[in-house]
């Protein structure tokens, strides 16, 4: 086998200012030689045994897409699912048109219980009453009286069965209509009542078989959008061994073309008399098991408020439209002793924030740490970002925070946020980009998968026009550029989780990880961005064909 | 033969809320090491800060600290249901849970696992608040409106730390409080409490019948729970289901914990019977009573406790039963 294969292609886009395009990669044990054309790698060229690979001549090599905020774990439970959301779903295995009314919903739960095996429960997630309206117990007895039918909120929120599900539970009814979160004649299980379901579905959900199974697919899903590395941004939401187990059985495969870089999930130290010091320690130890695709870095993942789909962030004034609550996951004094606690370790901290009173909690905690202790090149990173206004933008700036953004909030969440949780001036905003990129701030942009479709151009699409569901354009202002949309999803994404030395770009020394389009993103344009179809990917110099 | 499975009496289940330092893990420690006569399971976010006296301990297996007295603590981790499922299947079990709920939590959303966790019934939400610290967090940016709602979802408030601020910032303290809430507001001095008020009348206090009831008529008086005065009413006869509803609404906020056996009539007629009549603040509850224990039949007793002053015995089995 040659020493160096070189990849040649209609265009190499290599996400480097020096020299933002090229003609051929040339690869050498995973790892790019040099970027350049091939009259000019002939140094390298006649020194060393090589070939020509020139299946992409036709196409554009880009940096490998890298995404880095999803959840591998809960994917894992959702993705053996039948999907039934109100926005469309294209998946490796299947094309999973919108589910846009109560109609289409019920339509499509009569399909699906006719494909099932007799026997097999039909999980449907993705119920959201904004489109769906009211779902209950006689709506699915009117489906199926012998299958399980459970429906889940597209945000988790609650979920509703029929009365064979009731018996397949094994559950008291007597007791569970003294609950005051569960309507037992509605089949509805919701906030705390949801604990109750839990309890008699968990172990089905979580068992090993089906767990790694929806792991598996998870494989695909991230293959499929052209992904090579991705973040799993709370490590340890389901139990950190069991989920280490996991990962390392579907994913640690010469089959895999992604690698996934791990941040354990951390509230503060654990239970037992932990120590703040223990705990660093405990997390600078993780990349000792490091794997070559598994990977631990010196980044923590930590929480402030409540999730942005589930309604629940926090708000400054005039807080939610229909005045209901948030919640803060950690206590405010609790995040900032842990996080003064990473900080002065050096940890890279990255923190969950929903609403604009969770981005306040956090950068005044940012605010006091670089004061106590200024750092520079710190990665402090607000993830999500659905709620913020211009004026804390200009704070994160001083303060050197980055973002990793959930821009596709504003296509599935903008309108229905609007006339539901907000009102039009804070949703047609949320997540905004536009003043990231105006004040200097490197950002990238995420799925959170499955908040979002783990499709990176796809998410880039709406960070660059911020159309919605509807159609409609929600505050131009805070569209990303074109090049700010790409870069959210190669060089910038890779500095958000400290990889910009291996990935991210295309120069000599970095990961052969490539995503190969059909299309110039650039060329296409922000309008053509979703549609540019995708070869596959190449990792660490092997190629990867969708 | 048929076997008829007895359907287990509820447990029941007490929320401690309250922001960070209010001193909920301090009431857990009390409870824990308490001479209360109960088997307690208490449900705490983080063994690191219950002191538990090493001499106390029995034995210590992952999730769960057993003590000598019969108590338990286990620690919640991030599932409350499968927490309560682990205590719910001790045997025995015991007599009462406690969660203590995190300080950002909203004690009246955790209060449902009480309501409708199978095997469990809500006895009270008692949130603490800091003395010292409480009116300002309650104008805090970020815990503001937390602190003012989780009040709000309280049966019963103990100030804490009354001892650490003057008699008349306790006094304003106390008076905020009532205009935020209309439940009884009990200032708490380093930590003591009489857990005969946070604690729901048990099991324990069943089986051995109305004895136990009946030889707490002079309540022990120490400092903690100096504020308070108990009596027990010995009823004469059963009572009638309205009226005995009646006079739960009725009774003022000074009536701090009401618990005991009441024989019950309904209206329909029928033989009067024994229910168990709990009472904290304004919340209260009327159940039958379990049938495997001896009872004797009568009008049963109730254990009331009172704000130290308040008490006018005659006044309140009055307002049970017609003065003759």
């Amino acid at each position: 086998m040659a020493d160096i294969t070189v990849f040649t292609a209609r265009r190499v886009r290599t996400m480097e200012a020096s020299m933002p395009t090229a003609e051929a990669v040339a690869v050498r044990d995973g790892r790019i030689v040099e970027v350049g054309t091939l009259e000019n790698m002939a140094p390298w060229l006649d020194a060393y045994d090589h070939e020509i690979d020139d299946t992409f001549s036709d196409h554009v090599i880009m940096p490998g897409f890298i995404d880095p905020h999803l959840h591998p774990s809960m994917a894992a439970v959702l993705l053996p699912m039948e999907f039934t959301t109100a926005v469309e779903w294209d998946l490796p295995w299947s094309d999973i048109g919108a589910v846009g009314g109560r109609v289409e919903l019920l339509d499509r739960l009569i399909v699906l219980d006719a494909e099932l095996e007799p026997e097999a429960p039909l999980f449907a997630w993705g119920h959201h009453p904004i489109w769906h309206g009211e779902i209950d117990r006689e709506t699915l007895n009117s489906i199926s009286t012998t299958r399980p039918i459970i429906v889940w909120h597209r945000g988790y929120h609650s979920l509703i069965v029929n009365d064979a599900c009731y018996r397949w539970m094994d559950i008291d009814l007597e007791a569970a209509r003294r609950h005051p979160q569960i309507d037992v004649d509605r089949g509805a299980f919701f906030e705390t009542g949801l604990g109750v379901a839990y309890r008699h579905i968990n172990s089905f959900l979580l068992g090993t078989e089906r767990f790694r199974a929806g792991l598996d697919r998870m494989r695909q899903v991230i293959h499929h959008g052209g992904q090579t590395t991705i973040g799993d941004a709370a490590m340890g939401m389901y139990g950190f061994e069991d989920e280490w187990e996991h990962l390392k059985a579907v994913m640690e495969r010469p089959d895999t073309p992604f690698r996934i870089q791990l941040m354990p999930f951390e509230m503060g130290p654990l239970g037992d008399e932990e120590s703040d010091e223990a705990m660093i320690e405990r997390i600078l130890a993780y990349p000792q098991r490091n794997t070559h695709r598994l990977r631990f870095s010196d980044h923590v993942k930590m929480f402030a408020d409540g999730g942005f789909f589930a309604e629940m962030l926090m708000l400054k004034a005039p807080g939610h439209l229909d005045g209901r609550h948030g919640e803060w996951m950690t206590p405010p004094e609790r995040f900032e002793r842990v996080a003064r606690a990473f900080w002065n370790a050096g940890l890279k901290i990255h923190v969950h924030c929903s609403g604009d009173l969770g981005v306040e909690m956090v950068l005044s905690t940012l605010e006091k740490l670089q004061w106590e202790r200024p750092r520079f090149n710190h990665r402090f990173t607000f993830e999500h970002f659905g709620i913020s206004n211009a004026q804390q933008v200009a704070r994160m700036a001083e303060v050197g925070a980055l973002a990793s953004v959930n821009a596709y909030y504003v296509y599935e969440l903008s309108r229905a946020f609007a006339d539901h949780t907000l009102g039009y001036e804070r949703a047609s905003q949320m997540s905004r980009l536009g003043s990231l990129e105006r004040a200097g701030i490197r950002f990238a942009v995420h799925s959170d998968f499955t908040m979002a479709p783990a499709k990176p151009l796809n998410n880039a699409w709406v960070a660059a026009n911020r159309l919605n569901e509807s159609g409609e354009v929600m505050c131009a202002n805070e569209r990303a550029s074109l090049d700010a949309a790409i870069k959210a999803i190669t060089c910038n994404a890779a500095y958000v989780l400290g990889l910009e030395d291996e990935i991210g770009s295309l120069r000599w020394g970095k990961q052969a990880d490539f995503t190969i389009l059909e299309d110039d993103p650039y060329d296409v344009g922000a309008e053509g961005l979703r549609d540019i179809p995708i070869w596959g990917t190449v990792f660490e110099g092997e190629k990867f064909p969708i | 033969m048929m076997i008829s499975s007895v359907k287990p009496v509820p447990i029941p289940v007490t929320v401690l809320g309250g922001y960070l330092g209010a001193g909920k893990t301090t009431l857990v420690n009390r409870l824990l090491s308490g001479d209360h006569g109960r088997r307690l399971a208490v449900l705490v976010n983080d063994f690191g800060e219950v002191n538990i006296d090493v001499d106390l301990i029995a034995s210590h297996d992952g999730d769960t600290i057993s003590l000598q007295n019969g108590c338990v603590c286990c620690s919640i981790a991030d599932a409350l249901g499968e927490s309560l499922d682990r205590v719910l299947a001790l045997d025995p079990l015991p007599d009462q849970i406690v969660i203590e709920a995190s300080g950002v939590a909203d004690p009246a959303k955790i209060a449902a696992y009480g309501y409708g966790w199978p095997g469990c019934r809500l006895d009270a939400v008692i949130v603490l608040a800091d003395a010292e610290t409480i009116q300002a967090r309650a104008k805090d940016q970020f815990v503001g409106e937390l602190v003012t709602r989780q009040l709000r979802g309280a049966d019963l408030v103990l100030v804490t730390k009354s001892d650490l601020v003057s008699s008349e910032i306790l006094d304003s303290v106390v008076g905020w409080v009532h205009d935020i809430t209309a439940v009884p507001v009990l200032p708490v001095a380093r930590g003591e409490v009489d857990p005969e008020v946070v604690l729901a009348m048990s099991r324990s206090d069943l089986n051995v019948g109305s004895a136990r009831v009946a030889t707490r008529d002079s309540p022990p008086l120490t400092d903690a729970d100096a504020m308070f005065e108990t009596a027990t009413l010995a009823l004469p006869g059963p009572l009638a289901r309205a009226r005995l509803e009646a006079t739960m609404n009725l009774w003022s906020q000074d009536v701090v914990r009401v618990k005991g056996i009441v024989w019950v009539a309904e209206a329909d007629g029928g033989n009067a019977q024994p229910h168990v009549v709990q009472r904290v603040g304004l919340r209260w509850s009327i159940e039958p009573a379990p049938t495997d224990i001896d009872l004797e039949a009568g009008g049963g007793r109730l254990v009331v406790v009172v704000l130290r002053g308040a008490l006018d015995a005659t006044a309140l089995i009055n307002d049970l039963v017609d003065a003759e």
